[in-house]
């Protein structure tokens, strides 16, 4: 599948899907914590990544559009499920055994606490450690200001490891 | 990058969907919208219900025909009956 781009190069949809899924429905994933929703969430944003073929120049043009796609298509479905993450961080279950930094649980621990976050700092999180943007990235793949996605990164951080902090998981 | 926010790159890292994600992509780009099955099944449906009221009609007419020209036959066998009388 074979589509001429804005600057009429030939774009592979299908490279271009291999390229970019894991981005694509890692955001939905990490964002819902629903792995079938992600995975028809990711469907839907290479549908419209195909009708808009035309209007992209290149690769990296291509996986500008479809983070934006992703994060907005998620942040809709979020709304649309109409209810905060399934799983409560008061219910976040505390481990038998605590985990420490590089143990794979923590890691767990973290996706779970993470998903408990309200919408806007969540998907900052995600777009931060997931997908590496820095900041100015960050604010403008969602739309919003610079200073919100700073102080929604710090106080998110914080929180995390106040959390981490009273379930005993620390820096060593 | 302090401890957590290394931790958090880890347990964040991206992960690929399940196997079959781009056949199913590709199967929906193919799938022809339900709007136009929708679509075709009026068209089909109007279409028949078009044709079996013409059908309707041409039967109609044919009955009336039928039933002038019974009318007729009987008037012209009561006229050339009422011709005979006079004479």
């Amino acid at each position: 599948m074979i589509g001429l781009t804005a600057v009429g190069q030939a774009l592979d949809f299908g490279e271009l899907m291999r390229e970019h899924r894991a981005m694509v429905f890692s955001v939905a994933w990490h964002f819902l914590h629903d792995r079938d929703l992600a995975d028809e969430i990711a469907q839907d944003v290479f549908l419209s990544l195909h009708k808009n073929l035309a209007a992209i120049e290149t690769s990296a043009h291509a996986g500008f559009w479809l983070r934006k796609v992703a994060v907005q298509r998620s942040i809709d479905a979020a709304r649309k499920r109409s209810r905060r993450p399934q799983v409560a961080l008061v219910d976040v279950p505390e481990p038998s055994v605590r985990p420490a930094p590089g143990d794979p649980m923590l890691g767990g621990m973290l996706r779970r606490l993470i998903a408990t976050l309200p919408e806007t700092p969540r998907m900052a999180m995600i777009l931060r450690y997931q997908e590496d943007l820095d900041p100015t990235e960050i604010a403008e793949t969602m739309g919003i200001p610079l200073g919100t996605v700073k102080s929604h990164i710090q106080r998110s951080l914080a929180l995390l490891r106040e959390k981490l902090e009273r379930r005993g998981v620390g820096e060593r | 990058m302090d401890w957590l926010e290394q931790e958090l790159a880890e347990a964040l890292a991206r992960k690929e969907p399940g196997s079959g994600f781009d056949a199913r992509v590709r199967a929906r780009i193919h799938r022809r919208p339900r709007w136009l099955a929708v679509a075709a099944t009026v068209v089909a449906m109007v279409g028949v219900s078009e044709a079996w009221r013409q059908h309707q009609g041409q039967v109609a007419k044919q009955q009336v025909m039928t039933a002038m020209r019974i009318a007729g036959g009987k008037l012209n066998r009561v006229q050339m009956h009422l011709k005979g009388t006079e004479q």
